[in-house]
């Protein structure tokens, strides 16, 4: 039943993202080598390279894919202090197949900044083509193309300074037009006395900035990695922190002030140490409802809710891609007694009267 | 005695080696049941004692021959600078040079700081000495080519005073008179250099074709520890006290990063399998700190590296004294602690991953692989979803259809029920169905619908005496309560039939082929008929309750007497909670309960919500029955229980019950499908706009386009009033006027293509403008006028049948060039560019994605 894949990735040095796109059906990824490589599934479900460049002259930190609606885009951030935006392209010659070799071209260099670029991300579609970088230096930019079909013009739009040496950026993927845009800011900072390392923004229609709502002060050490929950209509945000340990944090919103500014009710909801040690990576699966965290113990790890608030480890991987024994396994079919439990009646009575008069229209 | 510890991986990759008074020679076995292992290094690796040597007790320093054979040859130097050649290997016989029990001895004993085998040219030995005042400092030997001795120097070099009867292995080079040598390292590139730790104050690095003329030299105290990176012979680390230091030989003068520790430094070695780490360990410490070096060049300039610091806890239980790299397998050391435990550690490499909308989980698994899994194994809701959208979930008008794909009770029961109350609007069951839908919303609910209270709209209270209803032990009596709203809210609880009457039995029958014996026994003792209930239990199937044999509790049940102090009531009092069955557990509690007082009824959580309501209705007085209802319906609204629908029905209450089981279970699905289906539009809020929305585009992430599409035309029927606006525009290329508005009578064109020419229905065909009368545009390839009908030129199209879709007019978004689809797919089959002469856009693979699904 449980049997991990294996991709040959070949990368010279360690790879430092993975991203899928959209769909799933494509991946990237970036490494120390300084190379970007794309992989595509082919019909029988096998990741086939079909692009790899040196995207940059350091380590390349981040990729990231942006909504199809634009076309085949990739962002990338390092640390040769540049984002860069990558599209793909049909070439000029036709290719042996006759329908073009497609490869990518970089349509812009961002070079604002004047340490290590740290992350990349895409925001949402509805809010157009935009562009989170942040970095090292502490301070995080928002691009945009203002036409989305040339590429090669971004403007930075804002620069929001941090203070701190950011190493993680995530946008809220909210759909919904009550929320206003949301980022979330990890900073790898290491020193407890700088307070707080995570950091809130939203942007105000009314002043035209991004304005800081909140900073976790309950996350002091180092954050590795952050992540917004897809929102998928929930009443609130979750947001997964990476540091010494998994942080689940439940984000509820409240407009209700009439200033217009947005209140937030933070809740730290869950708090695993089950890596034992620093955390590197957090992500969610498509719906918000698990959650997958890497450590340096060399382990994946999976978080589930089981209700709301309540948050249990439910597998762990070794790095090779055998499944590690967990309890999990049994806490998975305890969750899901639990959640139907008030339901283990089914009401009969109102089953059979549709049923009945099924029979009788026939 | 030393007192020090240190292991170091031999070239061999099972074999390592530690030293300080003894040396040992060990070999790593994995951990299994047939091999007995001495020690055990980690929870797979264990290592067997291969031999040991307590020969040299001075040692300070060894270094093993870099070439794997199946003699391992060490050089030691001790306190005293006699550097001696050791062999260790399993076998000890055969040595050709005679090399092994070889000793090399300076003229002068001070001790030997560092001995260091030439890893290019594997002959050479270089060793590192403290100051003697007329001896050098830095001797190199070649173990197989001693030069031949100097007659003229002869007598001078055989003198020495460490050993005077030996003849001297003469060196091949020297360096250093009168100075001190603390630490070296050799160049891979290079094999001819060597930088030198030297007389506290500086690192030299040396030629030593040239002996004589230092080639570089730096003001430096940190002479400890210096290591050339086997990367980049450009970097080398060294340290002092609590300061590492990482230089540039381009640039030597000052280094280009300096580490800062807590504590002092006591080893630094380079990572060999990972390009730019280094390794430390501190004093004191049970951790090992790697530094990730990274450099970049901005232009054509190296701009200054910045450094990642991890630090690694191998699980040693004690203070580590020394560790070292295994020369080949990734990221693996060796630790030692000074009580001599060795941890076996393979640092993992920091693993990224990320989680696809295909429900793929990929991660990397060091530089050169990566791993992805199905995450079906979690059983998480997402896959729920998936499976139910693909099966039409939610979309079916007929609400009990949905119920059959949902596949999970609460769900089922909750469509069940948007049926159950939509038949009884439809029959009128709570008035006139149009009223009723303008007062009470799509769907009452419970409270809304009972709208009795203390004082103006009362219930009728009616008493039944046990006794007259057949039950012969009994005085007792029950109350009920009589209203028509009751009545409704019963039927909503599906409980269709007049209380008392014999409707029941028809009801009860239904229960009983399902096998829902304990229910239908109990809700036959909640309309006092407990004669049916005994009937209905003595006809159960043995153990149809689990563990209960239902013919004893109907035996039981037999026994029924009201009396306060009967044994009966005593007993079953007490047994009641012995039961597991809630519906006996229900069934027993009111039998058993004193004034009317009916808790341990309604608080029975297993029993069904609508149950419990209906007994509500029945026994509750008016007050306290609102006051249950609310209760109940707050609890169930906590919980994210769709139950509670049964409660509010489909008003503002039900969206905020919705809103609660989605944040509870993350179910956009069904939130947003009951939103739709069952909540008029004024009801269900901008709220349900964003998850009809998130819905969509999820459907979306997995591309289940038809569903959404499927989706999308099931919210239309539920809100008419939103039009959707046409797509494309075909308008004449002579007059310019609008060809569509006539297309439109014939056809609705709908997505990308205009269907032109509908094969069944060719009544009205369009193949000249409406206007002016000129003609449409031609099919590139059939020449044919848009509109006109073609039969298929290519009879070779898979499957020979003429689909509709081949007849639709299509063309190039760029070129603007077309003609029919068929035609069209026909020629791109074959062709990148466009069929039109002169033409020469490559219409087919302008679009990447085109292409990509041409390619799959």
């Amino acid at each position: 039943m449980f049997e991990a894949q294996e991709i040959n990735a070949e990368h010279k040095d360690l790879i430092h993202d993975v991203a899928y796109d959209f769909y799933g059906q494509r991946m990237a990824t970036c490494s120390s080598d300084q190379y970007v490589k794309v992989w595509d599934q082919n019909a029988e479900g096998k990741w086939i390279l079909t692009s790899s460049w040196k995207a940059h002259s350091g380590s390349v930190w981040k990729v990231t894919w942006a909504h199809p609606e634009f076309g085949q885009v990739l962002a990338t951030c390092s640390f040769d202090r540049t984002a860069a935006v990558w599209e793909e392209v049909v070439g000029e010659t036709p290719g042996p197949s006759e329908r073009g070799i497609r490869h990518w071209v970089r349509k812009t260099n961002l070079v604002d900044s004047r340490t290590s670029v740290t992350d990349v991300k895409f925001g949402p579609k509805s809010q157009g083509l935009q562009l989170a970088t942040c970095s090292a230096e502490g301070i995080v930019r928002i691009y945009e193309a203002p036409d989305v079909m040339n590429l090669t013009q971004w403007t930075l739009q804002h620069e929001v300074p941090c203070k701190l040496p950011c190493s993680c950026i995530s946008w809220n993927p909210s759909l919904s037009k009550n929320h206003p845009q949301m980022l979330a800011v990890g900073s790898d900072d290491a020193n407890p006395i700088n307070g707080g390392k995570v950091f809130i923004y939203e942007y105000s229609e009314n002043s035209r900035r991004w304005i800081k709502l909140e900073t976790l002060n309950s996350v002091l050490d180092p954050v590795h990695d952050i992540a917004f929950a897809p929102n998928l209509g929930r009443s609130f945000h979750i947001l997964a922190v990476a540091t010494k340990d998994v942080r689940i944090f439940n984000i509820t919103p409240d407009n209700s002030d009439p200033s217009g500014v947005t209140k937030l009710d933070v809740q730290t909801v869950a708090q695993f140490d089950d890596h034992g040690c620093t955390v590197w990576r957090v992500c969610w699966n498509v719906i918000g409802t698990v959650l997958a965290s890497s450590g340096d113990d060399g382990t994946v790890r999976m978080f589930k809710m089981n209700y709301v608030n309540s948050w249990k480890s439910v597998a762990i991987m070794k790095g090779d891609g055998s499944l590690a024994p967990n309890d999990g396994s049994k806490n998975l079919s305890n969750a899901l007694t639990s959640i139907s439990q008030t339901a283990r009646y089914i009401k009969l009575g109102s089953i059979i009267t549709p049923k009945e008069r099924e029979a009788s229209w026939h | 005695m030393n007192s020090k510890l240190e292991i170091v991986w031999t070239p061999h990759p099972d074999k390592f080696i530690t030293w300080g008074s003894d040396i040992c020679l060990y070999e790593v076995h994995p951990l299994k049941n047939n091999i007995n292992t001495n020690i055990k290094l980690c929870n797979t690796n264990g290592a067997n004692l291969i031999s040991s040597n307590s020969n040299h007790p001075f040692i300070k320093c060894l270094d093993v021959h870099p070439k794997v054979d199946s003699d391992l040859l060490m050089a030691i130097g001790n306190l005293y600078g006699k550097v001696s050649l050791l062999s260790c290997g399993p076998s000890s016989g055969f040595d050709p040079q005679a090399l092994t029990g070889k000793d090399l001895v300076p003229r002068h004993s001070r001790p030997c700081n560092a001995v260091l085998w030439n890893p290019v040219d594997n002959n050479v030995l270089a060793g590192c000495l403290d100051k003697y005042r007329s001896d050098h400092a830095v001797l190199l030997w070649d173990i197989i080519k001693f030069p031949p001795v100097n007659e003229n120097n002869a007598a001078k070099l055989s003198m020495n005073t460490v050993q005077p009867a030996v003849e001297l292995a003469r060196p091949v080079a020297e360096y250093g008179i009168s100075e001190s040598a603390h630490s070296l390292g050799w160049f891979k590139s290079n094999s001819k250099q060597m930088v030198v730790g030297m007389n506290n104050k500086n690192i030299k690095l040396l030629d030593f074709r040239d002996p004589n003329k230092v080639v570089i030299s730096n003001m430096t105290k940190a002479v400890y520890g210096v290591c050339v990176d086997p990367h980049n012979d450009k970097h080398l680390a060294s340290y002092l006290e609590n300061q590492t230091f990482i230089w540039d030989i381009r640039n030597f003068e000052k280094p280009i990063i300096t580490l800062t520790h807590l504590k002092p430094v006591v080893k630094i070695e380079w990572c060999p399998t990972k390009y730019n780490l280094l390794g430390t360990l501190q004093k004191d410490s049970s951790c090992i700190i790697l530094y990730d070096i990274q450099r970049t060049l901005v232009g054509n300039e190296e701009i200054e590296p910045s450094v990642l610091e991890r630090s690694v806890l191998p699980g040693s239980p004690h203070n580590i004294t020394s560790f070292s790299w295994h020369r080949s397998d990734e990221s693996r050391f060796l630790t030692i602690a000074l009580s001599g435990s060795i941890i076996d550690y393979t640092v993992f490499d920091r693993i990224t991953l990320n989680w696809g909308a295909t429900s793929s989980v990929v991660w990397t698994y060091g530089c050169k692989t990566m791993k992805y899994i199905q995450d079906n194994i979690l059983n998480d809701i997402s896959y729920k979803i998936k499976k139910r959208a693909k099966l039409e979930y939610g979309l079916k008008d007929e609400f009990w259809k949905n119920s059959d794909i949902a596949d999970d009770d609460m769900l089922s029961n909750v469509w069940n029920w948007l049926y159950l109350s939509e038949q009884l609007v439809e029959n009128n069951i709570f008035g006139d169905k149009d009223i009723v839908k303008n007062m009470y919303y799509k769907h009452p609910g419970v409270q809304s619908i009972l709208k009795i209270d203390a004082n103006t709209n009362k219930s009728e209270l009616v008493t039944f005496n046990w006794a007259d209803l057949g039950n012969p032990n009994c005085s007792g009596s029950v109350r009920i309560f009589k209203h028509e709203d009751r009545q409704r809210a019963m039927h909503l609880c599906s409980w269709d039939f007049e209380s008392f009457t014999d409707e029941i039995l028809e009801f009860v029958e239904h229960l009983e082929k399902d096998h829902a014996y304990t229910r239908a026994a109990a809700i036959a003792v909640f309309n006092l008929k407990v004669k049916l209930a005994i009937e209905i239990l003595g006809k159960a199937p043995d153990h149809a309750s689990d563990g209960h044999s239902l013919q004893i509790v109907a035996m039981a049940l037999a026994g029924f007497c009201d009396d306060k102090n009967s044994t009966w009531k005593q007993f079953c009092s007490v047994l009641r909670t012995k039961l597991t069955d809630p519906y006996l557990k229900a069934m027993f509690s009111f039998l058993t309960a004193d004034n009317y007082n009916y808790d341990n009824v309604l608080n029975e959580n297993g029993m069904a919500v609508d149950d419990r309501v209906a007994f509500a209705c029945l026994f509750l007085p008016d007050n306290k029955l609102h006051i249950y209802l609310k209760k109940l319906s707050d609890r169930l609204l906590e919980e994210g229980n769709l139950d509670g629908l049964l409660l509010t029905g489909t008003n503002a209450d039900g969206i905020k019950l919705l809103q609660r089981y989605l944040d509870v279970t993350g179910d956009i699905q069904s939130t947003a499908l009951l939103a739709v289906q069952a909540f008029s539009e004024e009801v269900s809020s901008h709220a349900a706009k964003h998850w009809v929305e998130s819905y969509r585009n999820l459907l979306d992430t997995w591309q289940l386009w038809n569903e959404r599409a499927k989706f999308d035309i099931m919210i239309s029927s539920h809100r008419p009033n939103e039009k959707h606006s046409q797509q494309v525009y075909v308008s004449c290329n002579f007059c310019g006027k609008s060809i569509s508005a006539c297309i439109q009578g014939l056809n609705r064109p709908r997505g990308q293509f205009i269907r032109m020419g509908n094969a069944a229905n060719n009544k009205l065909k369009v193949s000249s403008c409406p206007n002016c009368r000129k003609p449409l545009p031609r099919c590139a390839i059939c020449l044919m006028h848009m509109g006109s009908k073609t039969e298929s030129l290519n009879s070779d199209i898979e499957n020979n049948k003429v689909l509709e879709f081949a007849h639709w007019f299509t063309w190039c978004q760029t070129c603007r060039h077309g003609g029919h689809a068929s035609h069209m797919v026909h020629w791109f089959k074959e062709h990148s560019e466009c069929p039109v002469t002169s033409c020469t856009c490559r219409c087919i693979s302008i679009d990447s994605i085109t292409s990509t699904m041409f390619t799959s």
